[in-house]
């Protein structure tokens, strides 16, 4: 091999050279330092390719988000429009915008519960649903729809049950909230997500679902089959 | 045929390998789209198809290559529904502080720029190379090129690199 072939393939493919190429760096110490040269570049190239992650890309990563992504700010932007424009808002207060609101951190709870939010025809666990039922100290009417998923899951410093329902609307997930109180029904559509928090009981009920999906009569319907 | 991302399962483990991925996947789309909210929308839409057809992989090595290929056909779709301004190198790496280049040393935002400053030709197959640790063979699978192509961009990338960091040259012009 002579040495502008061997410049080639080592300029090609430092990491992988063949038996001659390797045989011609072992007798070429020109060739020898243009390797080494070259595979000192590609550290600079792979340092450099490293661009760092967004902290949301990096840790929130689940099903849920994979199946249901993120909205792309424009189709949000447009989502909000067509709402604002079309629809008779009456007594729900329309959360938006950024916030630390309990809306935002009940998805932000989504996006660390993995592979829950799908539909299945997979019924949950029945000791497992009453396990998380009883520590929430409630019961869900069998009406509410199919539970495919129950944990009790920490939230704001509370124990909370975490239930996903499978509806004729889709999957949903209910997140029931004994000491969170709401003056009044709150919407938000955030990340991929649509939801509704209801006043119920002594706190309320949280109902999420994929954009898209109509929870105006899913939500209310689930939200009265949480029995306090 | 063998599913192991069919099931309840299943499911978990594909997130799992989609959340131990994501990174990569953001950078590959990232360097291939140059900007940082597109590559978040490719990523994020790659990931919705992926998870809708997960029950077709046989195994779990494909799925690797299968969503590099799902956000490189997202990226063109993307492209071709919306015409990206032009802009210049350093107004594109200037747009990215102070995400992109906080604490970065001067050395990589020299190599970065320059990398910036690739045609895609040569800038993708050296990210598939480089970061993502393919094989000249199966960057040729990926890009549909013959392996001898995908050398000679990877060579060509290289020699394009060296010069714009003004470092010695090759032998060989471009």
């Amino acid at each position: 091999m002579e040495c502008l072939d061997f410049r080639r393939a080592a300029g090609a493919d430092p990491g992988h050279l063949g038996v001659e190429a390797t045989a011609h760096r072992d007798m070429c110490p020109t060739c020898a330092e243009f390797l080494r040269q070259t595979l000192v570049l590609d550290e600079r190239i792979l340092a450099a390719l490293r661009v760092p992650v967004p902290q949301r890309n990096a840790t929130a990563v689940t099903p849920n988000v994979v199946a249901f992504p993120r909205v792309e700010r424009r189709r949000w932007m447009a989502l909000a429009a067509s709402i604002a424009g079309g629809v008779v808002v009456g007594s729900l207060l329309w959360v938006s915008g950024p916030r630390a609101s309990l809306a935002q951190d009940v998805v932000r709870h989504m996006a660390h519960e993995p592979g829950v939010m799908v539909m299945t025809s997979a019924p949950e666990d029945a000791s497992q649903v009453e396990r998380v039922m009883e520590r929430g100290g409630i019961r869900l009417r069998s009406d509410a729809g199919m539970v495919s998923y129950a944990q009790t899951c920490r939230f704001r410093g509370e124990k909370v049950p975490h239930l996903v329902v499978q509806t004729d609307a889709g999957p949903v997930t209910v997140m029931v909230l004994r000491n969170e109180k709401v003056p009044a029904p709150v919407k938000f559509a955030e990340q991929g997500f649509v939801g509704t928090i209801l006043p119920a009981g002594p706190g309320s009920v949280a109902v999420l679902g994929p954009t898209g999906v109509d929870l105006s009569q899913v939500a209310g319907r689930v939200a009265a089959a949480v029995v306090w | 045929m063998n599913a192991p991302f069919a099931g309840k399962h299943g499911e978990s483990a594909f997130a799992r390998l989609c959340d131990e991925l994501r990174p990569d996947l953001y950078r590959f789309a990232f360097w291939l789209a140059r900007d940082r909210q597109v590559a978040d929308d490719v990523v994020q839409e790659a990931l919705l198809r992926a998870w809708r057809s997960r029950g077709s992989l046989a195994e779990t090595a494909a799925v690797k290559p299968w969503l590099l290929t799902i956000i490189r056909r997202e990226h063109a779709r993307l492209f071709e529904r919306k015409r990206f301004k032009t802009v210049q190198v350093d107004e594109l790496i200037g747009s990215e502080s102070p995400e992109l280049a906080a604490e970065e040393v001067q050395e990589t935002m020299d190599v970065r720029r320059a990398i910036f400053a690739l045609e895609d030709d040569y800038r993708e197959p050296l990210v598939l190379q480089v970061l993502m640790g393919y094989t000249t063979d199966e960057i040729a699978t990926q890009l549909g090129l013959t392996q001898g192509a995908v050398l000679t961009r990877l060579f060509r990338a290289r020699q394009k690199l060296r010069k714009q960091l003004g470092l010695a040259a090759t032998g060989e012009e471009d």
